[in-house]
């Protein structure tokens, strides 16, 4: 290996980088564009789910049950009907998610301590926002009887505490803390970051189709100079990513950053070593830009997406599929990331994950480097 | 001495196509090789064989002494190749280019300086040298393919039809400089579409269906034409040629434009003849003589001959 080869390759590719407008802007803007739409598309954060309610009884008590559903942020009251026929309206037409009806002996049965006669309609085209509605319900229902009741209840001798484990499981449910965020931003930055792969895999094809590659292959170059001095760049442009993304989440979505940066920033040399050499297999292998956009789809993002964890256990998975998860360089950056911003893990714990990533870089690029021929057909 | 490439029944397939058909081919040190035939007879094929591009199918090949087949990776200093497509860098400076390719080949600095100055001037770029290669005319992007062939001053230059496309005063250019290294003692081997550019070259291979089917000087292939050329230019070419056609004697006519240009048996005795027959149909004529037979007449008869001997074998 010529150093002088990597550098001379290393430093054209540069070049290229910085004068091709939508390379530049595939390397430096698409992780931090994908990172926000992504945690804004993929946060569950539902709220003011519209509801109709149909109440038969209109006693003082239901009254207060709708009011109290509807207090907050949660659940908004969108009609008072009358009939069924109404709600079925709304409905269909997608003005309200759910509808709640209280039968007309609700406050009745109620203090008979009979139960609490409710019916939920949701809208099954639409089941996230149903199920929420179903799930605040009775959980709000749940803390109304104890309020409603309580003095019954205590008459007969039942303790209150007695309930409690019922309301603390279904509070924990619910707890409106930002919680699956603090862990779906890391998650999601493991694989944004991991964009530059898609400009490797292009850069060896465009050589290709461009003629460019065969000017190079008449030369003594080596091939493994060729795909490393390929490489360097978009790692060192990658590394200004692992810079700004942290930041980002850090300043903008609020996700403390409790782990060691410079840590962090090596590990993700690392991993940038492992997914670009992924991106290097694929562009030896693909004739056209086209067909190498295809294939890194099926190999780096659709993989980095479903199978690295970040959405799906990896645990839930078939065999199969948890095999193929550990060969994703994705997968081991995932743990890396998740670790290094909420929990602050250090490299007592990440060490085996970092030996993965280089081990897989290791492996993709002789591959790549083995599959690699200076020959035109 | 021994030739600087030899080939022996160098063959490559593309699937049952054999593109490069049991090609045996000798190139002494500083020839300047061309290599002429229709598309798709095997030029560019030829050329990325001997450049290690393609790998051999059957046969063997050896360039400046080194084995074809198992040692591609020695041969590939030895050589400068040029691909028919433009295939530099379009958003690199000219400058950056012939650096680039310096690097590649292991110029020194001190050598890159002074070797990039002289091809720049060379090449007549120098005051373009800080210019992207995306911005060069058609010719001056050739010129700079030619100068990043040459940095590492290759003893053999492969071409694969540079001229291609560029205006009729850079080809002389280009040539001018072709010519100059072929005075040096580089050895060239270049396809080319032109005729007159084959008329350059100190021996020519035509080549047919992957086959070299001659090989000579160019005035040994002129010579392999029978007969002598004459050349009319009638009012009616079209009536003309049915009339000439026809004359004992014409062994062959070629069109071209306007003029129309016979192969005979004896030309001075037939010029009177002709010109009397068309005079005698009341064809007028604005001229006719005898001319030196050219490459492109050779040429022509050749592939005329090849393909009728072609069609009679099938």
């Amino acid at each position: 290996m010529s150093i002088r080869h990597i550098w001379a390759v290393t430093r054209k590719e540069f070049n290229h980088i910085f004068r091709d407008r939508s390379t530049l802007f595939l390397v430096l803007i698409t992780p931090t564009a994908l990172l926000l739409l992504f945690a804004y598309a993929l946060t569950v954060d539902i709220q003011h789910v519209p509801i109709a309610v149909l109440d038969y009884d209109r006693s003082s008590l239901s009254r207060s049950f709708v009011q109290q559903i509807t207090a907050g942020e949660d659940i908004d009251l969108y009609a008072q009907v009358d009939t069924i026929g109404e709600i079925e309206d709304l409905l269909m037409h997608g003005e309200i998610k759910a509808a709640l009806i209280l039968s007309p002996n609700f406050s009745n049965d109620l203090l008979a301590l009979k139960g609490m006669p409710l019916q939920v309609i949701i809208d099954g085209t639409e089941p996230e926002s149903g199920v929420f509605a179903v799930d605040h319900i009775a959980w709000r229902a749940e803390e109304f009887v104890n309020q409603a009741v309580s003095g019954q209840l205590q008459a007969m001798g039942y303790s209150l505490d007695s309930l409690q484990p019922i309301d603390l499981r279904i509070r924990t449910w619910f707890n409106p803390s930002l919680k699956p965020r603090n862990d779906l931003i890391p998650g999601l930055i493991s694989m944004v970051l991991g964009m530059p792969a898609l400009s490797v895999a292009l850069t060896l094809a465009h050589e290709r189709e461009h003629g460019t590659l065969e000017q190079l292959m008449a030369t003594p170059i080596g091939r493994a100079e060729l795909l490393v001095g390929k490489m360097i760049p978009y790692i060192i442009v990658g590394l200004v990513n692992v810079i700004v993304i942290p930041i980002l989440a850090m300043l903008w979505f609020n996700i403390p950053f409790n782990g060691s940066f410079v840590l962090f920033f090596v590990l993700s040399a690392f991993f940038l070593f492992s997914i670009l050499s992924l991106g290097i297999i694929v562009g030896v292998f693909m004739p056209t830009q086209a067909a190498a956009l295809a294939l890194s789809f099926l190999v780096i993002f659709f993989p980095g997406f479903f199978l690295t964890g970040i959405f799906f256990p990896i645990a839930s998975m078939p065999e199969i599929m948890r095999l193929e998860s550990l060969g994703l360089p994705g997968t081991h950056y995932a743990i890396i990331t998740r670790g290094v911003f909420l929990p602050g893990i250090g490299l007592d714990v990440l060490w085996p994950y970092a030996i993965m990533m280089v081990g897989l870089g290791f492996a993709f690029t002789g591959i790549a480097a083995l599959f690699f021929k200076k020959k035109l057909a | 001495m021994p030739p600087i490439i030899e080939t022996i029944g160098l063959t490559r397939l593309f699937k049952q196509n054999r593109a490069v058909d049991s090609l045996d081919l000798e190139i002494q040190p500083g020839e300047l090789f061309g290599l002429v035939g229709p598309d798709g007879a095997g030029k560019t094929t030829t050329l990325r064989l001997l450049a290690g591009l393609l790998y051999v199918s059957e046969g063997s090949a050896t360039v400046t002494g080194f084995d074809l087949r198992t040692q591609p990776e020695s041969i590939k200093p030895k050589i400068g190749y040029m691909a028919q497509e433009f295939s530099l860098y379009a958003k690199l400076s000219v400058l950056e280019n012939l650096s680039f390719f310096a690097e590649l080949y292991d110029v020194s600095k001190a050598e890159q300086k002074e070797r990039t100055e002289r091809l720049l001037a060379f090449a007549g770029l120098t005051e373009f040298k800080e210019r992207r290669a995306v911005h060069l005319s058609g010719g001056m992007q050739k010129k700079l393919a030619l100068a990043c062939t040459l940095i590492h001053q290759p003893p053999i230059l492969l071409l694969d039809e540079p001229t291609t496309g560029v205006d009729p005063v850079s080809r002389r250019e280009f040539w001018n400089i072709l010519t100059e290294l072929h005075l040096e003692g580089t050895t060239i081997i270049v396809s080319t579409p032109y005729m007159d550019e084959a008329d350059r070259c100190s021996r020519v291979g035509l080549m047919y269906a992957g086959k070299l089917m001659v090989c000579d000087s160019p005035q040994g292939i002129r010579r392999q034409i029978a007969g002598d050329l004459i050349e009319i230019f009638p009012e009616d070419w079209q009536a003309a040629h049915q009339i000439v056609s026809g004359l004992p004697g014409v062994l062959e006519t070629q069109t071209y434009g306007e003029a129309l240009h016979l192969l005979v048996e004896d030309g001075k005795k037939l010029l009177p003849t002709i010109e009397e027959a068309l005079n005698n149909e009341g064809i007028t004529l604005n001229g006719a003589r005898l001319a030196p037979k050219r490459m492109e007449e050779a040429f022509i008869s050749l592939i005329r001959r090849i393909e009728s001997e072609a069609e009679e074998s099938d």
